[in-house]
């Protein structure tokens, strides 16, 4: 069934589109099956044809050429992975391409991204506004022709920023309109004390009832696309480790994967299996962090500690590793920065017991807690069509009914030989989220369990290795904690990427809240947030 | 250098001779004056007043202070952690610590407030709590006013403090603060029924609205015994009069940054606070009266027994408040008129049958 | 002549049975043991905040536990994490609205001085928020452990109790180490170069540095 789909949206391609430039591509050392350039007035029936064949759009950005722009498109099938690039050509002269948003909704933001970074022009879209510089910023950053900001520039443009906010710079986001005169605006954030981040949420309200939501975000732009292709690749590691600080491992995963991918090497298995050892224990440490904060936000202020306290047993494992607590960039490519020392096993089989027995006490106190189910049952419900729509991944899709976990559907590293489940709910509401991250966590520890059984003795490295990546374009992706983080790497064979796009999951997960959000009460709004599991500096990148 | 040093000497004297005649003269009128004072039946009256106000005064801002010690420390005992301890002897020197920082804080006036409401709001919701203690049983016959409508009375001063919350939301000009106070509005009002319904049950078993009746009708039984349900209602509808977890959605942090007292900074905040932790006081003292039996104790029956009670009662309150989370308003007001209320008429009824079957066969 | 230069024979402070403060020396205890943070975390260091607020590190012993999240209601703002140039107005608004005597700790290399993202020519980030609003403690790190976090709050008791709490703030241009290395920002390949298959084996790719020993020994590993 698979292989006959793939001929389709293939051969369809080829009979019916006609691309200007067609490449069969290998899987495994590129990331996807195969790539096509298609004329600009052809990309909507493209992008029309995968939604009908039940692709989504994982990914979407631009490149800076000397010539043209060169706008990529990947779509992904949740099935399996059939992943597939599609670009069109842009031409510097005249930087507009159309918009596919009316036909993919996550491609609304993708394009005002790549609006407010290239200032490519999308035809018909219906919001093309900045969406993670200020409004009143001029400039187009990952242009190969921005060359930076002088020194000192900071502060005068903080300074207006400042001078307009207190003239009333107001931002309205007038999608719905008023009905009647009590609705109102409240802003939720950016400060917010519910600690998710710098996310702010405008809300259009009418008495308590939710009409009409909006998040803002780019409070937490940390410009890692630019910087990194005027870094070498060995630099980039700390990128990676403040993306997603709270599941950093996976991260760094991701990172390693790509480069060994771009350059055709294969880490020792001993590096293989302390990789899925550390990035199990980060992504419970990473839940952990989510199940305190989430339940925090409902009220129920004491899970929170124990969470944390809980989460603070695995920093002490990762720290005797790492030397970090938080912002691991303990990977390198082919290897590991050092190897794991004597004791780490030994407190790895204490803590697995330990964890058993509260993941029990979590249970009864929280999952089985009346108030806690009437808060989260029915809430929030996140529909098939709607995750697909957005490209949402990870825990929140697999709540909605849909089992993609890159572990199991695009494997790498040694997930293929361990033995683990994918959690999965039909239901897609807040209580399903909770329960499939809560059931995840039971998993890493399976996969915890088994690795520091089969762990082989060797070396860690691959030894000296060159500095730059071959020329080429790469597509990898991982399971992070949040969902599947993809890297799409444009190489010139400098010592510099040329571009790097990082496909970060919390920035699909938020955007599918436009639609999940209306109708629901304030406090589920908090509730809502909470459970889709974001974290804002991965989005703002 | 003699004659002066004598002439100094002199004055000096002369200068303690006037002030010695003055004192004696100043002490003597004041104690004719009190003596008529004390004579006088009105006088007499308003020294009582002045005195138990300021009795009562001393002691709530001193509960206060240890309330909020030991909510620090019962959470974090609760919460795995050990809670302030190095200001002061085991950390109960914290809160004068917070309460003499808030003293010296800048009192902000935001720009667009009702400066009037705004300044009137604490006051509101702190002042009308202070009546209960006018009508709490201490011992025996220690009692500052044992009204014949007893703590109708409390319940119906407390409500003023209802507008205090209305108003501070209002007049801040804060979209978070009016949102916190309609919340708290529709709560009040929902949970003030089931607080007056479960307590009926009581006053139809004792006969009386009087406090001092009230406990001397649980010299057999304590009222918890014999209704339980209304106890269970009482603590429910009293928690969330208190704006107390799982009933604090006007206050919920995690939504509305502050609830109603977004706007209020210094001693205006600390009033807020002091009326929370008094409210929850209160409340318990009205249980602990009315259910548990007031000063009443197996020996040595007084204040001190009253004391063990409420403090019992508060600390179940503040367990509570660690456990649970937060209910949802909608969720909130659906308690109240859908479960608490039909329990408490269904409570009256049943005592109602139940008395007059007593009187009937008896 | 006996010239009493003190006449009503007062000794300040009586030594043993009275001894007389300053209403400043006490509002300044009090302000120094009841610190009332705002919660306010921006990115990585935040989690650092919040582990230091948790069972294990416990910054309520000391009585700077109590997060409150109005700013009305807090004196201290630990700015948690890196400033970019979007949240300088909130920044400047919370910070306007807390009431003296208010007290800013910046946490983390982000907010002392732009941290692992200053890069010459960056265009997104406030390189250190003592450029706008001025500072007490500065406490680095990436993050910093809680551990130093509570070090950099005790520091600032300290300076609190001693009644010196006057912020400070740095100029706009601070030059410093990364003024010699100016960041190499390359210009656009052609497309159609780029396209061209590649001329042979990924490994045999030879790096621009010239290394002292033959590569391809080596990359075999």
């Amino acid at each position: 069934m698979p292989a006959v789909l793939e001929k389709n949206i293939k051969s369809w391609l080829l009979e019916v589109i006609k691309p200007q430039e067609f490449n069969e591509k290998n899987l495994k050392s590129s990331g996807i099956l195969f790539e096509a350039v298609v004329a600009q007035n052809q990309i909507r029936d493209v992008a029309k044809e995968f939604l009908s064949q039940g692709y989504f759009l994982e990914s979407l950005t631009a490149v800076d050429f000397a010539e043209c722009f060169e706008v990529v498109y990947h779509f992904n099938h949740w099935d399996s992975t059939k992943r597939s690039c599609v670009k069109i050509l842009v031409p510097k002269d005249l930087p507009a391409a159309p918009s596919i948003s009316s036909i993919y909704k996550s491609a609304n933001w993708f394009e005002r991204e790549i609006f407010e970074f290239f200032g490519i022009t999308f035809v018909d879209h219906p919001n093309l506004k900045r969406l993670l510089l200020p409004e009143s910023s001029q400039i187009f950053p990952l242009l190969k022709s921005f060359k930076g900001e002088p020194a000192g520039g900071d502060v005068l443009q903080s300074l207006k920023l400042i001078e307009e906010d207190r003239q009333g710079f107001e931002i309205t986001y007038p999608r719905s309109i008023s009905r009647h005169k009590e609705d109102y605006y409240l802003n939720l954030g950016p400060q917010h004390p519910s600690t998710h981040g710098v996310l702010r949420v405008l809300l259009h309200l009418s008495g308590e009832r939710v009409l009409d939501a909006e998040p803002v975000i780019g409070y937490s732009h940390r410009h890692h696309e630019k910087m990194m292709e005027i870094q070498t690749y060995l630099a980039c590691w700390p990128n990676f480790g403040r993306l997603d600080y709270v599941g950093a491992m996976s991260y760094n995963m991701g990172y390693a994967i790509l480069i060994e991918k771009a350059m055709g090497l294969e880490p020792p298995p001993r590096v293989e299996y302390i990789r899925v050892l550390t990035t199990e224990l980060n992504r419970i440490a990473s839940h952990l962090l989510w199940m305190g904060t989430f339940l925090l936000d409902l009220g129920a202020f004491t899970p929170f500690f124990y969470c944390f306290d809980d989460r603070e047993k695995i920093l002490d494992m990762l720290e005797m590793v790492t030397g970090e607590r938080l912002t691991y960039d303990y990977f390198r490519f082919g290897g590991l920065d050092k190897d794991i020392p004597a004791d780490m096993i030994p407190a790895v089989k204490k803590f697995i017991p330990e964890f058993k027995k509260r993941l029990r006490d979590y249970d009864k106190l929280i999952t089985k807690n009346i108030i806690f189910k009437h808060r989260t049952r029915g809430i929030g419900v996140l529909t098939k069509e709607t995750a697909i729509a957005y490209g949402v991944t990870g825990p929140s899709l697999r709540a909605s009914g849909i089992p993609l976990d890159l572990r199991r559907q695009e494997p790498y590293s040694i997930y293929k030989e361990l033995d683990f489940e994918i959690p999965t709910r039909q239901e897609g509401d807040v209580f399903a989220r909770f329960s499939v991250r809560v059931r995840e966590m039971e998993e890493s520890l399976k996969i915890v369990a088994q690795v520091i059984d089969k762990m082989p003795a060797g070396k860690i490295t691959l030894g000296k290795l060159p500095k730059n990546v071959p020329k080429g374009e790469t597509y990898s992706a991982v399971e992070a904690a949040r969902g599947s983080f993809g890297i799409y790497l444009v190489s010139d064979g400098s010592l510099n990427p040329y571009r790097m796009k990082l496909r970060t999951p919390s920035f699909s997960n938020l955007n599918a809240l436009i639609d999940v959000l209306p109708g629901c009460l304030v406090s589920d709004v908090v509730a809502i947030l909470g459970s889709i599991d974001i974290v804002l500096p991965e989005i703002d990148r | 250098m003699n004659s002066k040093h004598k002439t100094r000497n002199s004055k000096h004297v002369f200068c303690h001779l006037n002030l010695v005649i003055c004192h004696y003269f100043v002490i003597c009128a004041l104690s004719f004056v009190i003596k008529t004072m004390l004579s006088n039946p009105i006088l007499q009256e308003a020294l009582r007043i002045i005195l138990y106000g300021t009795l009562v005064v001393l002691f709530i801002s001193v509960n206060a202070l240890f309330l909020v010690w030991m909510e620090r420390r019962v959470s974090a005992r609760i919460q795995l952690r050990r809670g302030p301890i190095h200001v002061g002897w085991q950390g109960l020197l914290q809160t004068a610590a917070d309460a003499i920082k808030l003293l010296s804080k800048e009192l902000v006036l935001p720009k667009d407030v009702d400066k009037f409401l705004y300044v009137l709001a604490p006051v509101l919701v702190f002042a009308p709590i202070l009546s209960a203690f006018i009508v709490l049983p201490l011992g025996p016959h220690i009692i500052i006013r044992d009204l014949n409508v007893g703590f109708l009375f409390v319940f119906s001063l407390t409500n003023i403090s209802f507008i205090g919350i209305f108003i501070a939301g209002w007049s801040s000009n804060n979209k978070y603060a009016l949102l916190g106070s309609m919340r708290a509005v529709a709560q009040n009002i929902s949970y003030e029924i089931p607080l007056l319904l479960s307590t009926m049950g009581v006053v139809i078993a004792a006969q009386s609205l009087k406090m001092s009746d009230l406990v001397s009708a649980q010299s057999k039984n304590w009222f918890i015994v014999t209704q339980p349900v209304a106890f269970l209602i009482f603590l429910c509808a009293s928690l969330a009069e208190a704006n107390r977890a799982p009933f604090d959605i006007p206050e919920a942090e995690s939504e509305l940054v502050a609830g109603f007292h977004t706007e209020y900074s210094g001693m205006r905040f600390a009033l807020f606070f002091l009326g929370e932790y008094t409210a929850i006081f209160v409340s318990s003292a009205i249980a602990a009266t009315l259910f548990l039996g007031g000063w009443r104790g197996p020996f040595m029956a007084g204040p001190f027994w009253l004391l063990l009670k409420i403090y019992g009662l508060v600390l179940v309150i503040m367990w509570i408040r660690w456990t649970f989370p937060r209910l949802r308003s909608d969720q909130l007001m659906n308690f109240a008129w859908k479960v608490l209320i039909p329990f408490a008429i269904v409570n009256v009824f049943v005592t109602a049958l139940v008395i007059t079957l007593q009187k009937y066969f008896a | 002549m006996e010239i009493n230069e003190n006449p009503l024979n007062t000794q300040s402070p009586a030594p043993g049975f009275v001894n007389l403060f300053r209403v400043e020396d006490v509002f300044n205890l009090a302000r120094a043991n009841s610190l009332w943070p705002l919660t306010f975390g921006l990115a990585c260091c935040a989690i650092e905040l919040m582990a230091g607020g948790a069972a294990r590190f416990d910054m309520d012993r000391f009585g700077f536990g109590v997060f409150r999240p109005s700013p009305r209601q807090a004196d201290l703002m630990i700015v948690a994490g890196t400033i970019s140039r979007k949240m300088v107005p909130c920044i400047k608004t919370l910070y306007d609205q807390m009431p003296s005597p208010k007290y800013v700790i910046a946490l983390g290399g982000c907010a002392t001085a732009g941290g692992p993202f200053k890069f010459p020519g960056q265009y997104g980030i406030l390189e250190g928020i003592d450029k706008i609003i001025p500072v007490n403690v500065y406490v680095p790190g990436c993050p910093p452990r809680p551990e130093a976090l509570i070090a950099g709050i005790m520091a600032l008791q300290k300076q609190i109790k001693s009644g010196k709490t006057q912020g400070v703030m740095t100029p706009a241009v601070v030059h410093d180490s990364q003024d010699n290395h100016p960041a190499e920002y390359k210009n656009a390949i052609s497309r159609v170069e780029f396209r061209q298959p590649k001329a042979g084996p990924p490994q045999a790719e030879k790096p621009p540095t010239p290394t002292p020993t033959a590569p391809t020994p080596e990359n075999k590993g």
